[in-house]
């Protein structure tokens, strides 16, 4: 029994790594087989696409194949050193992405049509995907830690934004068309974004520990408030928006100062209501648990040293529930920013009218320009509150 | 017996869910007295029930497809011969359930085009989430002893996972499938903006063209079918909570 | 007959059993005993192939394991474990009746084997059958856990650590029982504890293990009284052996007064000199009667405790 675990380990470190060898095979296969880039002459035209071999002749295709291929052999023995350079090959090749780009830009657009645009097509999208899972499985079977993860993903976003921002090799990337037409606009809409997420977090998080603490007070509130809440987060989002658009219409109709504060049935209130309601149930819940949950002992302890209630709440119940407190605002903050979205149906803003716009005009690259960034900012504050939330823990990350 | 009662609450909400498509019509008075403007305040582009059918339609098939390879995947790389894959699958999962619904979906029309394909495939990938994360959470946290007593007593692996490690994970399974499917009812809506015709259009053309009569009924028909299978699933769970 | 030879295996670089030899006799009570980590489990679980040998042969009457269908091996074998691993949406009933199931028996003949061994294990098959495992105590779960595994009447059973979480009362109790089990049913049983005198207590041949290797076998009493090494002497117990030795040893042998004494209090025939040497301090006395049941047999004397020397080979039978 106690020889287990070294055996496991002494074994990982001698044979191959049939995941990432999965990973590199796969990704070989998505970039020769998938459209690699697709061109359009302007807007409205829908794009030809174009395989590998149309952007480069054979000799490039392989160039740039080559550090795939190199890093799906070194997986067939995965020593750390050999992980090692797996993990630098593949975020080479994230960083020589936009290079590709570029030169599909280069060869393929016409200078002549000053419309013409550059789609990126299925086949870098998969390849994108494929080498960042390749990514996650570096990071975990080097055991490196969320920030050295970050990192390493670094050096592709630096060089993706050196190229976008100091070259005009990208200009006639779709992507950036779209946004250069409407830079403003994308502006206002991420900081109505974040707007709305935060005032809405902010309200919930003032709402839900309010009624965690009053059901903590009194237990009988506790089934009634817990079903109710679950009843909230079980009604679908854009139904919810909808059944508060009438009632919302009825009392600005009714109450001019009301509607004199911008609340309307359509717009940022029922949005920041609905918003604020979903947001409860995690709140509370994660509240309660976390002032519930202190190991019984400690408070005993606290009170036996003669800490009065006081002192145990604010030196011991209150850090030692404030990681699963956060817990509850990441959970919360990330559904805020996917349901944001859904909010711009009924007049909020944000980033979710570009998705709408586009699918409305059958703008792909529009519906990016809205996806895209929402996808990102919810990683982004997945990552920032989950890594608050590490720091925040007595005695460091796990 | 008392099993049975339990599904009292789904049947009621179910009632209330058929009621309301059948006899929308009947609410007419309330609906013009919200939308006293309007020319039509029952929407009538489409039978509500056909939409129901639909709706549901497009989530089951989404649904089933995420049970069988979600729970398929997972029991895959929780065996001895696809362990190597456990900890990729383990980290998307958790790291996927961060992504928006809503941007998996905008994202799958690029690639998909208008219509019903691109919501089942982003409801889909998406449903096979909570799916992934709660099998292997229910299939990990069979006790170690139990696991070693099977494999002592005799049994095949096929019977280990049929007869033990499943029956003992199925509560928070299940747990997942509900999580998945709550998601999929709510998203599959937001589907009737790229050209996927169900419950959401009544909402998605009553804001369009500020009817709110038509919103109306749009969202109290999803609420009430979500709520439907919600408590069909507490049921579900309910009668397996007695382990 | 289970036959190891030159049994090894290896967890990477380290050797968790090393070029082992050991024979057990049909019938025979086998309890490895040794510190954590001495590879006793990992001998143990070789045996019905839950851990593979990387060298070596088993031979189970004459066969290698190696030729079995690893689950058709373990259904012949019984195996208990330390944390009984009871399935916990099965019934008692049903976890009892699980390898007969899984080798095909009817179900009739599967209701009459559980009813067999629930009175076997002195439960009550009414109040017991159909609870579920977290309905049972510590103490009833391992009778359950015990008679899963005889469940199928299996030549074979092996213990590991079976009564390592249980409160001394219950694992003397349970103790006392599996020794008459294996009286009555003459099983060979394989038992793998780390503490010593369960493992004085219950075995008919005791294997003393240290870093993967045997250090000693053989009768308890041999080993008490000619442990091979300081090894072997201090985990018997050093200066304590002579109470170990005494706990081994009935009363009735070291008997040889038979005129009665006034006075003293009675000790039954039954119970160990161990016991004769406490109930002498306590009373203060240096003699006591000895009975059993209502009959008088004589006096044991302290002198006769503390310097007759039994005959090697006479001790244990305290139970049947």
């Amino acid at each position: 029994m106690a020889g287990v675990t070294p055996a496991a380990h002494s074994m990982a470190s001698a044979k191959a790594n049939p995941v990432l060898v999965f990973l590199m095979v796969s990704s070989v296969m998505a970039w020769l087989v998938l459209s690699s880039v697709s061109v359009a002459p302007n807007r409205i035209v829908p794009g030809s696409s174009v395989g590998v071999f149309g952007v480069a002749g054979w000799p490039g295709v392989v160039l740039g194949l080559l550090p795939v291929i190199i890093a799906g052999v070194l997986a067939l023995k995965s020593s750390r050193r050999q992980l090692v350079v797996v993990a630098l090959l593949v975020v080479l090749t994230l960083a020589a992405l936009p290079l590709w780009l570029a030169l599909a830009a280069h060869n393929l657009v016409s200078p002549e049509l000053p419309g013409a645009r550059l789609g990126i097509g299925a086949g870098i999208w998969v390849v994108l995907f494929l080498l960042l899972l390749s990514v996650i499985e570096v990071r975990t079977r080097l055991g490196l830690s969320r920030w050295q993860g970050g990192l390493l993903l670094l050096i592709p976003m630096m060089s993706f934004s050196a190229v976008l921002i100091a070259t005009p090799w990208l200009d006639s990337l779709a992507l950036r068309r779209e946004f250069v037409t409407r830079s403003d606009a994308f502006y206002t809409a991420i900081g109505e974004h974040l707007l709305l997420v935060s005032a809405s977090v902010g309200c919930g998080l003032v709402i839900g520990v309010t009624l965690a603490l009053i059901m903590r007070h009194w237990p009988r509130l506790r089934g009634p408030g817990f079903a109710l809440l679950n009843f909230l987060q079980t009604i679908p989002s854009l139904a919810l928006f909808g059944l508060l658009i009438a009632p919302l219409a009825w009392l600005a109709a009714n109450h001019p100062w009301l509607a004199s504060l911008g609340i309307s049935g359509i717009g940022w209130a029922p949005a920041l209501l609905a918003l604020i309601g979903y947001s409860l149930l995690p709140l509370v819940r994660n509240t309660f648990v976390a002032l519930d949950d202190v190991d019984p002992g400690v408070i005993d302890a606290a009170r036996g040293m003669g800490m009065t209630s006081g002192q145990v709440f604010r030196q011991v119940r209150l850090p030692l529930a404030l990681p699963v407190l956060l817990e509850g605002i990441r959970i919360t903050t990330v559904q805020a920013i996917g349901l944001a979205a859904v909010a711009a149906l009924i007049g909020a803003g944000g980033l979710g009218r570009f998705i709408f716009q586009g699918l409305g005009q059958a703008a792909m690259d529009l519906v990016l320009l809205g996806a895209l960034p929402i996808l990102i900012m919810a990683l982004l504050a997945d990552a920032l509150l989950g890594a608050l939330g590490e720091w925040l823990q007595p005695g460091g990350a796990a | 017996m008392s099993r049975l009662r339990g599904l009292t609450v789904p049947l009621v909400w179910l009632g209330l869910l058929l009621a309301a498509c059948v006899g929308m019509d009947q609410l007419e008075p309330v609906f013009r007295w919200l939308e006293p403007s309007s020319r039509s305040v029952i929407y009538a582009r489409a039978d509500f029930l056909s939409l129901l059918g639909k709706h549901v339609l497009v989530v089951s098939v989404a649904g089933a497809l995420s049970i069988i390879i979600g729970v398929g995947a997972s029991i895959a790389v929780t065996r001895q011969w696809g362990r190597d894959f456990l900890p990729l699958v383990a980290q998307v999962a958790a790291i996927g359930q961060t992504f928006p619904p809503v941007a998996v979906l905008a994202l799958a029309v690029p690639v998909l085009g208008f219509g019903t394909l691109p919501v089942i495939v982003a409801l889909l990938l998406y449903g096979l989430l909570p799916i992934v994360r709660n099998t292997l959470a229910g299939l990990q946290g069979v006790s170690a002893d139990v696991r070693e007593a099977a494999r002592g007593m005799g049994m095949r692996p096929h019977q280990r996972l049929w007869r033990v490690e499943m029956p003992l994970a199925a509560s928070v399974i299940v747990a997942g499938i509900r999580t998945s499917v709550t998601i999929s009812i709510a998203t599959a809506a937001i589907g009737a903006t790229m050209g996927a015709s169900n419950l959401g259009d009544p909402i998605i053309s009553g804001i369009v063209n500020g009817n709110t009569a038509h919103v109306l009924q749009g969202a109290l028909l999803i609420a009430l079918l979500a709520l439907c299978v919600d408590s069909l699933f507490a049921w579900l769970q309910s009668g397996r909570s007695g382990l | 007959m289970i036959e190891l030879k030159n049994l090894s295996r290896q967890f990477g670089e380290m050797w968790a059993v090393r070029d082992l030899n050991l024979t057990i006799n049909k019938g025979e009570f086998c309890v490895l005993v040794g510190t954590s980590g001495c590879g006793k489990s990992t001998t143990l679980r070789m045996i019905n192939r839950l851990i593979e040998h990387s060298a070596g042969e088993i031979h189970i009457d004459g066969q290698p394991v190696r030729g079995f269908r690893e689950d058709l091996l373990r259904r012949r074998i019984g195996y208990v474990i330390q944390h009984v691993g009871l399935f916990p949406h099965w019934t008692v009933a049903r976890n009892i009746g699980l390898v007969p199931r899984l080798l095909g028996w009817e179900p009739e003949r599967i209701a009459a084997r559980v009813d067999e061994l629930m009175a076997l294990l002195g439960m009550s098959a009414e109040r017991f059958s159909g609870k579920y495992p977290r309905q049972l105590s510590g103490g009833q779960a391992q009778r359950v856990g015990v008679a899963r595994a005889l469940a199928a009447d299996p030549e074979i059973l092996l213990m590991d650590e079976p009564f390592g979480a249980l409160d001394p009362l219950t694992r003397d109790g349970l103790q006392e029982e599996l020794l008459s089990l294996h009286h009555r049913l003459n099983k060979t049983i394989v038992f793998v504890t780390h503490d010593m005198d369960e493992a004085l207590r219950l075995a008919d041949r005791l294997v003393v293990m240290h870093e993967g290797q045997i250090r000693q076998q053989g009768r308890p009493i041999e080993l008490l009284r000619e442990p091979v090494d300081e090894f072997v002497e201090s985990l018997l117990g050093g200066n304590s052996r002579g109470l170990k030795e005494a706990a081994l040893t009935p009363v009735a042998q070291r008997l040889c007064h038979a005129e009665m004494t006034s006075g003293v209090p009675d000790i039954d025939a039954n119970k160990t000199l161990r016991d004769a040497l406490s109930l002498m301090l306590w009373h203060r006395v240096d003699c006591l009667n000895v009975v059993e049941g209502s009959e008088s047999l004589g006096t044991l004397r302290l002198a006769d405790v503390v310097t007759a020397r039994a005959p090697m080979g006479t001790t244990r039978g305290l139970s049947s």
